[in-house]
């Protein structure tokens, strides 16, 4: 997307959002806060004084459309301008997002206080890594040996992923770790979630040794 | 490692092609023709065939197996 075409779309943003903040302020001065607090829209009967609330709902509803619309029209433009037989343009930065993957240890944090086990699913974005492998292999011609060292390395990740999980799986069901379900349940979801991680990963590291420097492996 | 011997570099050479001329001609990358020619990577028939008209020689001649 172009920069001016992104700049267009902030400022329209702000001025949404300025005029989403003057309509709720009209509301609350001058309309008792209708439409702004929960109301029952079965016996609502319009009113002049709702005009700036409904006109900035429906301006902010336009908004949101283009900006989906745009965001979806760049995707398709750029899938169309990728050159067929290539792989996909990436930063290897972008392999960074790995470290997103730390967030996962907020589950030893929110596990003891509250019982929510959700954050340890985090740990899947050290399968980001891999991205940086991915960006270093940008825009490379997928010929016949390019398709074949990808088909194994996407095969020995997912073999390997599938001997950790089931070998996870009956450690734990078996109740080796710990007797308590709980404590079981959170360790699944930390070794499914590295595990999965470990096959986004390993899909592209393989792929790249193996393009590389195929003798050394 | 090799499986087989592999003589397209002298074919190549008699040709007077370069490993990224044959690259481009046979479709594949100029990577892909260094492993052929070090015998590393066993190709499909398809590139075989491709190779061996490329530099007019019978496959057989090209990819030695014992």
């Amino acid at each position: 997307m172009k920069d001016k075409k992104i700049a267009i779309i902030g400022f329209l943003g702000i001025l949404c959002a300025a005029a989403m903040s003057g309509a709720v302020w009209y509301s609350l001065k001058f309309n008792g806060g209708r439409l702004v607090y929960p109301m029952d829209f079965g016996s609502y009967v319009f009113s002049y004084k709702d005009l700036p609330m409904i006109l900035a709902c429906i301006v902010v509803i336009i908004y949101f459309a283009v900006v989906f619309l745009s965001v979806f029209l760049h995707a398709a433009q750029k899938k169309s301008d990728r050159k067929e037989g290539y792989t996909r343009k990436i930063n290897p930065k972008l392999g960074f997002l790995g470290f997103f993957g730390f967030l996962g240890f907020l589950g030893f944090l929110t596990y003891p206080a509250s019982g929510q086990v959700t954050p340890f699913v985090f740990f899947i974005f050290f399968g980001f890594f891999g991205f940086y492998y991915e960006g270093k292999m940008s825009g490379t011609f997928m010929d016949e040996r390019f398709r074949e060292n990808a088909a194994r390395a996407q095969s020995m990740a997912y073999k390997i992923s599938f001997t950790i999980n089931f070998i996870a799986l009956i450690v734990f069901s078996q109740g080796y770790l710990t007797k308590n379900a709980e404590c079981t349940l959170a360790a699944l979801i930390i070794t499914l979630s590295l595990s999965m991680a470990l096959c986004i990963f390993l899909g592209e590291y393989l792929l790249y040794h193996y393009d590389n420097d195929e003798n050394r492996i | 490692m090799a499986e087989f011997e592999c003589r397209l570099k002298i074919y190549r050479q008699l040709q007077g092609l370069t490993q990224e001329q044959l690259a481009k001609i046979v479709g594949v990358r100029r990577e892909t023709i260094m492993r052929l020619e070090k015998a590393q990577y066993n190709p499909s028939l398809k590139l075989a065939i491709d190779i061996s008209r490329a530099v007019k020689a019978p496959i057989e001649e090209i990819f030695i197996f014992p």
